[in-house]
């Protein structure tokens, strides 16, 4: 209650939230909210522009953009929310144990972390999708995947802090499981600047989705996806610019929510600046 | 900074170059199909299949063909494409080297704008100028590369504008201005979204700056401001941007791939969506290795630069 | 008795055995004063070619550059018609089991040796060769046999009746090379074309370019026109279109139906269309429920609107299908009323099957070229009120040729044009299919096909095949919506070419440059 109090004063956290809440209402109640059929075609209304009957235009098939757009937004939002919460949870856990056990084992997984971080995110979820073939999930498994050194890095170095907390001392000398320790003890008190994190990273997890889409390597044809849709109507980009216009701004308007929200929660939760990915 | 230090670097270097080749070659072993059977297309049988497994060495068990792999490569020798039939390192030296001309353009273009905006907005902080870039870097930087190279080659090389062409490349060598004109929307898009990022972040350092003790210091010894921004302030913010603008190479990598789509142009990113929908391990191979160590490299040098720089900061 | 046998009936099978009026030499020496020789074409293609052996060649690009440096027996005129190339005339036993070609004197191989009649036999016997694995060997026709007859004949002998021999004989993997090149090292055609073709290889970078230059020693006089050309080639469709638009290339023998109208209207451009018997279609195996029931594919046939298919799938540029791969550019094209679309008639007839509440089912859809992927989906929306819950898949070529073509049970194809009725059933169609991917076996539509094959009677052959479509119609073991027309493009001062509606061939050695341009 406190962080969203603060959170409504900061004016990016505002905007950001406001902008959250919006898509994600669209997320959840999209296909209930579209107007018309989003896959139902319109003959006599191919590339047409905004009217009265199809607010944002119509596509090459003449199907309503708008209805496409909101039901679309539960395969593109949801999915970057799920790809997100794979890559920290993994992360997270992955830094964390790697933390707390120091050693060798810290050794080993921050090598492999560094290794992995120096493959541009882009390339390395395209090879896996390479490896696991085009599909939306496999898309949100790439860009979760691709996360995880990323979160693995943050998680570890708020990790090490903790570790040297009384209470954590506490526990081992009371014989806790190894198991007990993290997931009581060290992970509840890691959890804020890793989701400070993973919301920033929303809105990359979005746009890489939409690319991976693209690229032909996420969602499917006929599948709504925001990505998709652009890919798409290159073939027809010069008889109508709403089919490309109208996912791209969708895409940025939750890109920018999740990017505001991130920075506004950034600036209540911990005020240092930091980088953006 | 030492030896040990540079040597430790170069190591790591070594073991991401060596974890890319083996997720690569990882990632075509678990494929349903592979290169003989996209080559031999409709007219593939079992026997032509087994056949050219066997000329190509795919029949071989994966440890093995990994093996063969790496030692050539150590030699300098990546094998020979299994789509063209030509050997890789040419082909895929001359695409790196179409793709780092489109990057060096951005890079430079980019330092150019982004820079100066970023040192204005965060000198006058909150004023209009600043309110403006951070309008216009949150859209850059909310705005995937291939929303705005579609919006771009829509409404710029369109049949109606045709101010560019929508796509391909044509060399320097013959004809420089066809060569630019190519280029120009490429490089737009690149710039654009890479500015944004940039500009933010030179801001932010210079306002950081600006509140810093050293400043405060200056100002009272009776400095002007200009003289504070240009003698102190921008050289310690100059730190981070560096640093900014090596970690956007990996971005630029990522958005070289995608830019290269969606103007066809020839350069690695387009061979490497080419060897991943042709099943071209050996074009994939150092496609991705490619990449994965110019990124790696930049960074280093990045790395470098910063302690060639900041003489404050001691490497171990 | 011998005769000799054309597809187009009776007068224009005697003026190609009267033979010299038609003779390639002679038509050009009739227009030399028009044609301007010399200079540099450059063509654009949109698929890499990396075979070089003329008889492994599997993509229309390589067929491209094989056939400026090759010849065949007989050579595809754009109306599906044989005429001569190596072969200056040829005549049939009255069976059609036994045929004879007599051989161009005085032709000789790039490498400087003559061709004689030990060069063809070697060459066929090394196509028909399974060990040599050449793609399509089986579209050649029933050979069983190819002997010398003399140093200048070549008798070729077919296990069954086979009248369109002359015709399947122009398959692109037909070429004709030296026998000492196929004795001493085959696999050095790979690299080093030896050929009689109008042209010789200058130079050849996969993934960038072929030169060729004109063969001072062709056979035909006069040709080819151009001293040079120069093939560029592009991964895809998209870099070769930028490279037409911005006048880097005079020729594009290929163009997909979305780009079309953009390029056509680029400055000094020609767009050109052919209509043509290339097709999408979708593959239903007939040996799996639910489409072993013939109600249940009759009920798909039904919700297929076929013309709103050809707009939509094809931007217009094509011609609506009607369950049959033989459409208007085929010699033996039977028409009939285009079927109607009728979604009320396809749930009637999906309750008779005993499907009351209709079918759910998954249809794949490789993603090259990308209108298959645009055909699943329209199928999806018209085929829904027919009662018809249709899944699209998309998948990668890779996988969709290991994993799904032959074996899928729903599934989009997607085939060029064959030269004729009967290499295209025998390709697809007959259960000794080549690629008999609707398992459909019909005996009787097998028969029909034999004995059309057999038949050299043009107006038999014409009702033989006309009832076999209708049983196409019927049946069908697959939906044909929609042809596809040849779209390319070429540079105002291309003269000469004539687009093949079979997408094979290309002619460019009667292609010629407008001087002063």
């Amino acid at each position: 209650m406190k962080t969203l109090r603060a959170l409504l004063r900061n004016p990016q956290g505002a905007a950001g939230l406001a902008l959250c809440a919006l898509v994600m209402f669209a997320a959840l109640f999209g296909p209930a909210l579209a107007p018309k059929d989003p896959e139902a075609f319109n003959f006599g209304a191919r590339f047409a522009g905004p009217s009265a009957e199809f607010p944002l235009g119509t596509d090459w098939y003449g199907r309503d953009l708008l209805s496409r757009i909101l039901v679309g937004a539960q395969s593109t939002v949801l999915l970057a929310l799920l790809a997100t919460f794979i890559g920290t949870a993994a992360g997270a856990l992955i830094g964390v144990v790697s933390g707390y056990l120091g050693g060798v084992v810290d050794e080993i997984l921050m090598r492999l972390t560094d290794a992995l971080m120096a493959i541009p995110s882009l390339l390395f979820a395209l090879m896996i999708l390479a490896a696991l073939g085009s599909s939306a999930l496999n898309a949100v498994l790439a860009i979760g995947i691709a996360f995880t050194p990323g979160m693995a890095r943050i998680a570890r170095s708020v990790t090490l802090q903790v570790r040297s907390f009384d209470y954590v001392a506490a526990a081992k000398a009371r014989g806790e499981s190894l198991a007990w320790i993290v997931g009581a003890e060290i992970l509840p008190n890691t959890i804020a600047p890793v989701i400070v994190e993973g919301t920033i990273r929303v809105a990359f997890a979005i746009m890489t989705l939409a690319t991976l889409s693209f690229l032909g390597l996420g969602a499917q044809p006929p599948a709504p996806e925001w990505g998709l849709m652009i890919a798409e109507a290159r073939d027809h980009l010069f008889r109508s610019p709403w089919p490309v216009a109208v996912p791209g701004a969708a895409i940025a308007i939750v890109a920018i929510g999740f990017n505001l929200l991130g920075d506004g929660l950034r600036d209540v939760l911990n005020p240092r600046t930091g980088d953006h990915a | 900074m030492s030896a040990s230090f540079l040597l430790r670097r170069l190591a790591y270097l070594a073991l991401t170059a060596f974890l890319v080749s083996l997720i690569v070659f990882g990632v075509t072993q678990l494929l349903p199909a592979n290169a003989a059977t996209m080559i031999l297309g409709e007219y593939a049988t079992p026997e032509a299949l087994a056949a050219l497994n066997e000329r190509l060495g795919l029949d071989q068990p994966a440890i093995v063909q990994y093996g063969n792999w790496l030692g050539n490569a150590i030699q300098g020798d990546f094998g020979v494409s299994l789509r063209t039939s030509q050997p890789v390192g040419p082909s895929i030296m001359a695409a790196f080297g179409r793709s780092a001309m489109l990057a060096a353009l951005s890079l430079t273009l980019v330092c150019l704008i982004a820079i100066p905006l970023g040192v204005v907005a965060g000198t006058r902080r909150g004023g209009p100028a600043d309110l403006g870039l951070s309008v216009v870097s949150y859209l850059g930087v909310s705005l995937p590369e291939f929303v705005l190279a579609t919006l771009l080659l829509a409404r710029l090389a369109g049949p109606s504008v045709g101010l560019f062409p929508a796509s391909g490349y044509t060399p320097f060598s013959e004809d420089p201005v066809a060569a630019l004109r190519h280029m120009a929307l490429p490089v737009i898009t690149l710039a654009v979204i890479l500015t944004a990022h940039i500009s933010r972040m030179v801001r932010s350092e210079m306002v950081d700056t600006l509140q810093s003790d050293f400043v405060r210091a200056a100002r009272l010894r009776g400095l002007s401001k200009r003289q504070v921004i240009y003698n102190h302030a921008l050289r310690n913010s100059m730190l981070p941007a560096i640093t900014v603008i090596a970690l956007d190479v990996g971005y630029l990598i990522g958005g070289v791939i995608v830019v290269e789509e969606v103007f066809a142009f020839p350069g690695i990113g387009r061979q490497l969506i080419l060897a991943i929908q042709n099943r071209d391990l050996p074009m994939l191979q150092a496609g991705a290795l490619i990449m994965a160590l110019t990124y790696a490299l930049a960074n280093l040098a990045a790395d470098l630069a910063y302690a060639a720089l900041d003489k404050r900061i001691q490497y171990k | 008795m011998t005769f000799t046998l054309d597809r187009r009936g009776f007068l224009r099978s005697a003026a190609a055995t009267g033979g010299l009026m038609t003779l390639p030499g002679l038509v050009s020496m009739a227009q030399a004063q028009d044609i301007t020789p010399g200079g540099t074409l450059r063509v654009a293609l949109n698929i890499t070619p990396s075979v070089l052996n003329p008889m492994l060649l599997r993509l229309n690009s390589e067929y491209l550059l094989a056939e400026m440096l090759y010849s065949s027996l007989t050579m595809l005129s754009p109306d599906m018609t044989a005429a001569p190339d190596l072969a200056t005339e040829w005549s049939a036993s009255a069976d059609a089991t036994e045929w004879r070609f007599t051989l161009r004197e005085g032709v000789t191989f790039s490498n400087g040796e003559p061709l004689t009649s030990a060069d063809v036999v070697a060459s066929f016997t090394k196509l028909l060769d399974p060990e040599t694995a050449a793609p399509g060997s089986r579209n050649l026709g029933p050979i069983s046999e190819v002997v010398a007859d003399g140093d200048f004949a070549v008798i070729i002998r077919t296990a069954t009746p086979y009248a369109d021999l002359p015709v399947a004989l122009t398959y692109p993997t037909a070429k004709i090379v030296p026998a000492s090149v196929i004795e001493a090292d085959f696999d050095s055609l790979g690299q080093t074309p030896v050929g009689s073709g109008p042209f010789r290889l200058v130079e050849f970078i996969a993934d960038d370019r072929a030169i060729v230059e004109k063969n001072p020693d062709y056979y035909v006089e006069g040709q080819p026109y151009l001293d040079r050309v120069e093939v560029r080639t592009f991964p895809d469709a998209a870099g070769a279109a930028a490279a037409m638009l911005a006048g880097e290339v005079d020729l594009l023998t290929e163009i997909q139906p979305t780009d079309f109208a953009r390029i056509a209207a680029g400055e000094g451009i020609e767009g050109m269309r052919t209509p043509s018997g290339r097709f999408l279609d979708v593959v239903m195996d007939c040996t799996v429920a639910p489409f072993d029931n013939p109600k249940v594919r009759e009920a798909l046939s039904c919700c297929v609107d076929r013309e709103a298919m050809v707009e939509l799938v094809a931007e217009g540029y094509g011609t609506p299908g009607n369950d049959s791969p033989v459409n208007a550019s085929y010699a033996y094209f039977s028409d009939a009323p285009l079927k109607q679309y009728d979604p009320e008639k396809s749930k009637a007839l999906l309750a008779e099957a005993g499907y009351p509440d209709g079918i759910e089912i998954d249809l794949v859809a490789s993603v090259k070229p990308d209108y298959r992927s645009a055909m699943a989906v329209v199928l999806r929306e018209m085929a829904k009120p027919g009662g018809w819950t249709i899944n699209v898949k998309t998948m990668d070529h890779p996988t969709y040729l290991d994993q799904v073509w032959k074996k899928g049970a729903f599934y989009v194809g997607y085939y060029n044009m064959q030269p004729t009725e009967g290499t295209i059933f025998n390709l697809l169609f007959t259960s000794e299919a080549s690629w008999n991917e609707t398992r459909w076996n019909n005996a009787e539509f097998d028969a029909l096909v034999a004995k059309a094959d057999a038949t050299t009677d043009t107006a038999e052959r014409s009702e033989l095949y006309a009832e076999a479509q209708k049983l196409m119609r019927e049946e069908v073991p697959a939906l044909v919506p929609c042809f596809f027309d040849l779209l390319g493009a070429r540079g105002q001062n291309v003269m000469g070419y004539e687009q093949n509606p079979r997408g094979a061939n290309f002619a460019l050695h009667k292609v010629w440059l407008e001087a002063g341009s």
